[in-house]
């Protein structure tokens, strides 16, 4: 009833009544306390244009399927469901718009031209579900195959790749793929020429050692000169949030970890915590300084590949072997703690997965002691030459509205002077406790968004130096009866525990029925996971929000008018990796 | 360079001895250019030594999919540095290159390219499948990820881990080199019979088994 509560305090729900009518809405308690408003189909474009001043960005645009979900009541019948997530800076504020669709008329008009990012987010709706977003200029599949049939996140479509036809490639199918892959500039509404230039057409990716990772992008060229582009993605999709629908709570932490897969435990962080919020779970004190120490680490360990990938992308070979020697440094650490490297899936629901070893002060301290000094020499080395600088300095440059318009999060928006940190103005998981800056940069340009994140390693550390100074004694999971693995110590004394500690660990918890996000400042951003539980041992639906998959949908805004040396830079800048943006 | 000075008379007196040994138990000849000789030729049947060449000059393709990709790359930065096993001479293209390592899972939709880039690289050409998602799938037994990518090409070694640390895909490597070393081709497209005769690819669980068992005290997770 906390829910209903929060939902009082928030007044954006009056705002709308006064404005549209009570009868327009009808409201959801969800367990994280957002206001969630059901509306018609038909007032969706009124309401959202009304929000749009207010929320000034969407930070997230999914689809439901809700025709096998049993625990709704509450909520208009529907088979599908469109969910609009968006978020307000000055308010400091969200709010859920959800609309019905019912079969056969899955049907709802585009918001693209409310919120340009909507665009590859209504794509992504269309390939997994097939909703159909009329008025949207190109509503081709994004993330599945051109040639690919059927919508995977739909509930009748098969999860596992066993159950279907077993994979094979002929140098028929082989040359079908290929063909259907080609770029075809007409599709894109492009010019092949004009009176005085004939365009080029250049494909880069999907594997070029420049695009890091599996991404597509083609170019439209006049000369050496980017006229516009069209990022192509897909090429890493892993199914993570059909994962999600088939795993129990617990066994699909491992895959949190490969999402941002340079970012380890902290992306278990907003998964465990948004399971949390559904089952009502008191993390103990311990826990969660140990989970921001982990969490820190991986943001310093993800900001030294980038820096290290940036000014490599730029021209300088050697500072990268410097980035990844202190990176194994960490890994060091890490591996001492958690007994991984780069995915530990180490958070718990309701803790951490063991306590801190023996001697991990020292290697903590030795680490954070010696990494200031390293950073003013790579300083001098990368980030004061002037070649750099004269390659990343208003390169790849946008305003503060165009990001929010276009839900960039984290450190690119930081860049454009934007003061927003998730751990510091929505302080989560114990970042109340803890004192430090937020790094701004002013221009928005490549060359501010590395200066941002250079920066936030030094916030980092000192972070980590407080959790280090300051770790609480005490329990490092939470005894509420839905922590997972429970705590076994008393397994053998009474048998209610030994049921509950068995069946929590062979079939997994049971989550309470409902709706949760817990919104994160990630290493590249936003990151959230709205989970919906239907009451069971798995979640119903699954939704990864990432902050790579709208910085990526940018890119075309960005360098239009660049040459494709530019270009590298500004896919350097970004930090992205491809398994945050497909998924 | 040991090396020493020897008197005319020395070496007619020691031509008639020639069974002496040294500490390693070479034979000891004391005669500078014959020493010299033994250091600088050897015999060995021509393909042989040209297996040998193939194995210690392959130039691996810059490629990666996924996460393994990141370990892949930390494997070539100074920690790990697999220029000392001679692999460091990473090509931007597979026209150049003869070693793709497929480090990461192996998407659908990204199978036809990979396939695209395996036909690119030249011959003789080898095949690293590194992590388990290329192995097999892995923990992706998903709609959008082929299960192995042996599936549509073929495979010289496997390196398991989830990912692999970057020593066992150094590990790999050597293996491979090994086995290329063991390997047997045609020694050019007019000459010999044109079969290539690989060696059985050996597992490493039957190799090891009987020494890990041995194994009956793990070390205490408690400690750093």
């Amino acid at each position: 009833m906390q829910a209903t509560e929060t939902l009082q305090q928030t007044g954006i729900i009056s705002e709308l009544y006064e404005r549209f009518g009570e009868d327009c809405f009808k409201v959801q308690a969800c367990a994280d306390g957002i206001a969630t408003l059901w509306v018609d189909k038909d007032k969706l474009h009124y309401v959202l244009r009304y929000l749009k001043p207010k929320f000034p960005m969407l930070h997230d645009l999914f689809g439901i399927d809700e025709r096998v979900r049993e625990n709704r009541s509450d909520q208009p019948a529907a088979d599908f469901t469109v969910v609009y997530h968006l978020l307000s800076f000055s308010r400091n504020e969200d709010v859920r718009i959800k609309v019905a669709l019912v079969e056969p008329d899955i049907q709802v008009p585009t918001i693209v031209d409310i919120w340009p990012n909507a665009n590859w987010y209504e794509r992504e709706a269309w390939d997994m579900f097939g909703i159909d977003f009329s008025g949207h200029p190109n509503l081709y599949r994004i993330l599945m195959p051109p040639t690919w049939e059927g919508h995977p996140l739909r509930k009748d479509h098969p999860a596992r790749a066993t159950e279907m036809e077993p994979f094979s490639l002929d140098q028929d199918k082989q040359d079908r793929e290929q063909e259907a892959l080609r770029f075809r500039p007409e599709q894109w509404g492009m010019e092949q020429k004009t009176d005085d230039t004939e365009y080029m057409f250049l494909n880069l990716g999907p594997n070029h050692p420049s695009v890091h990772g599996v991404f597509r992008i083609a170019l439209q060229l006049d000369g050496e000169i980017v006229v516009d582009a069209v990022p192509d993605i897909g090429y890493h999709h892993r199914g993570a949030e059909k994962m999600g629908e088939r795993q129990t709570w617990h066994s699909y932490i491992p895959y949190t970890d490969r999402i941002d897969y340079l970012g380890g435990v902290m992306n278990n962080l907003a998964y465990v915590m948004s399971v949390e919020k559904l089952a009502g779970i008191q993390v103990p004190d311990r826990a969660k300084v140990i989970r921001i120490m982990m969490s820190e680490l991986f943001r310093i360990s993800s900001h030294l590949v980038f820096y290290g990938t940036f000014v490599q992308d730029v021209g300088q070979m050697s500072p990268v072997f410097y980035m990844f020697a202190d990176r194994e440094r960490l890994f060091g650490i890490v591996e001492a703690i958690t007994g991984g490297r780069m995915h530990p899936a180490w958070f718990r629901i309701g803790g951490v997965a063991q306590d801190l070893p023996i001697g991990w002060e020292k290697m903590v301290r030795d680490f954070i002691d010696a990494m200031p000094a390293r950073l003013d020499h790579y300083d001098k080395m990368a980030m004061q030459n002037k070649i750099l600088k004269n390659r990343a300095v208003d390169i790849g440059r946008y305003t503060q509205a165009e990001a929010i318009d276009w839900g960039i999060t984290g450190p690119g928006l930081r860049a454009t002077g934007m003061d927003w940190d998730l751990r510091r103005d929505r302080p989560y998981g114990g970042y109340d406790q803890f004192d430090f800056e937020v790094p701004v940069g002013n221009n928005g340009d490549s060359y501010d968004r590395a200066e941002v994140r250079i920066e936030e390693i030094r916030q980092s550390l000192r972070i980590i130096r407080q959790c280090l100074d300051n770790m609480p004694e005490g329990p490092y999971k939470s005894d509420h009866r839905l922590t997972t693995p429970p705590p076994k110590e008393r397994t053998m004394q009474d048998i209610e525990t030994l049921i509950h500690h068995f069946l929590n660990v062979s079939w997994g918890p049971v989550i309470p029925a409902g709706e949760a996000t817990q919104l994160i400042e990630a290493t590249k951003g936003h990151n959230s996971y709205h989970l919906v539980s239907d009451g069971g041992t798995m979640s119903y639906r699954t939704r990864i929000r990432t902050p790579s998959f709208p910085h990526l949908q940018q890119i075309p805004l960005i360098s239009s008018g660049l040459m494709i040396a530019d270009l590298i830079t500004i896919i350097a800048s970004i930090d992205f990796v491809m398994a945050d943006v497909d998924r | 360079m040991k090396w020493s000075l020897t008197r005319p008379d020395e070496v007619i007196a020691s031509s008639a001895n020639t069974n002496r040994l040294n500490d390693d138990g070479a034979v000891i000849t004391n005669d500078p250019i014959e020493d010299h000789v033994r250091r600088n030729v050897c015999f060995a049947k021509l393909e042989d030594l040209i297996a040998w060449g193939r194995g210690h000059s392959l130039w691996p393709f810059n490629f990666g999919l996924s996460c393994c990709y990141v370990e892949m790359a930390t494997s070539f930065t100074s920690r790990h540095d697999i220029a000392r096993f001679g692999s460091e001479v990473i090509r931007a293209t597979p026209r150049q290159a003869d070693l793709m390592v497929i480090s990461g899972t192996c998407f659908l939709k990204m199978a036809p390219v990979v396939q695209r880039l395996y036909e690119q690289l030249l011959e003789p050409r080898w095949i690293i499948s590194m992590g388990s998602c290329a192995n097999s799938g892995g923990m992706y037994d998903i709609y959008s990820v082929v299960q192995g990518v042996d599936k549509f090409i073929p495979v010289d070694v496997y390196v398991p881990g989830c990912p692999p640390r970057p020593e066992a895909l150094m590990q790999g490597l050597v293996m491979l080199q090994e086995s290329i070393g063991k390997e047997r081709r045609p020694l050019s497209w007019t000459a010999d019979d044109q079969t290539v005769v690989k060696p059985a690819p050996i597992s490493q669980r039957d190799l090891l088994t009987e020494e890990r068992m041995k194994t009956t005290e793990l070390r205490d997770p408690k400690d750093v």
